[in-house]
């Protein structure tokens, strides 16, 4: 798993490659908190190269959603694979979190 | 028919994925099928690592059985009784984000993910079943 951002039009985009399971969750947990710096507006979390996430990751996920919400930040998730997809479906994160085809659609709904 | 003795550790995950992803190879079978057992079996492994260690659990085992029609996965563990189908909580997907409680998805996407899910206590073990359909 690695995690990667970089600043686009003024949004934070946050990029996760590789796989999220119960052995590095912690560490997702962590490069989540460590790419919001103070003063943040936008995020979007590129998930196109994330290949598999279970419980653990969405767990991340959800607490990462709730601290943006708290702080005010606007947030969307895009480019997810199929599999991914389905389990953001079937968690209901989809009725949380919005979710677009790709990172430019992100960028144009976060305006 | 892979059988595995796993040590209630998080490091084991590893070893795990590698016996399914192995098994799937060899059963030409498509990504997202593999991605679904990957998923279940992890949900079950990790709640038996963090509960069975708990209790002084060093051990439990997983069985993949690829069968005819259907994957029939077995996890024999010697923790204390515990039934997924009627011990453990609903989880929350549909409160607003403020709202929505942590925990308890592990469990929803294992039922949602499986076609069967069976449990027996016997001989002071918890033996869980699951049942997957294969991919036509």
């Amino acid at each position: 798993m690695q995690v990667t951002t970089e600043n686009k039009n003024g949004s934070l985009v946050i990029v996760t490659e590789g796989r999220v399971d119960g052995s590095n969750a912690p560490e997702f947990q962590e490069a989540l908190k460590d790419a919001i710096k103070e003063g943040e507006q936008k995020v979007i979390l590129d998930f196109e190269r994330l290949s598999y996430i279970s419980s653990a990751g969405l767990r991340v996920i959800l607490m990462f959603a709730k601290q943006l919400r708290r702080e005010n930040i606007a947030f969307s998730a895009c480019s997810l694979i199929a599999s991914v997809k389905d389990i953001f479906a079937i968690s209901g994160f989809d009725k949380i979190i919005p979710i677009h085809e790709s990172q430019k659609e992100a960028m144009a709904a976060l305006g | 028919m892979p059988s595995l003795k796993i040590k209630t550790e998080v490091a084991e995950l590893e070893r795990i994925f590698a016996a399914v992803d192995e098994l799937g190879s060899q059963n030409n079978w498509p990504d997202d099928f593999i991605f679904r057992i990957n998923l279940v079996v992890e949900e079950v492994a990790m709640n038996c690592i963090k509960y069975c260690h708990m209790e002084g659990v060093s051990y439990f085992e997983i069985t993949m059985d690829p069968g005819n029609d259907v994957l029939t996965i077995e996890i024999i563990d010697t923790g204390r009784p515990f039934d997924p189908l009627t011990d453990a909580p609903e989880a929350d997907t549909d409160s607003s984000i403020e709202d929505r409680a942590i925990g308890g998805l592990g469990l929803h996407l294992v039922r949602t993910m499986t076609d069967d899910m069976r449990y027996r206590r016997e001989a002071d073990r918890n033996h869980l079943t699951l049942i997957m359909h294969k991919p036509s």
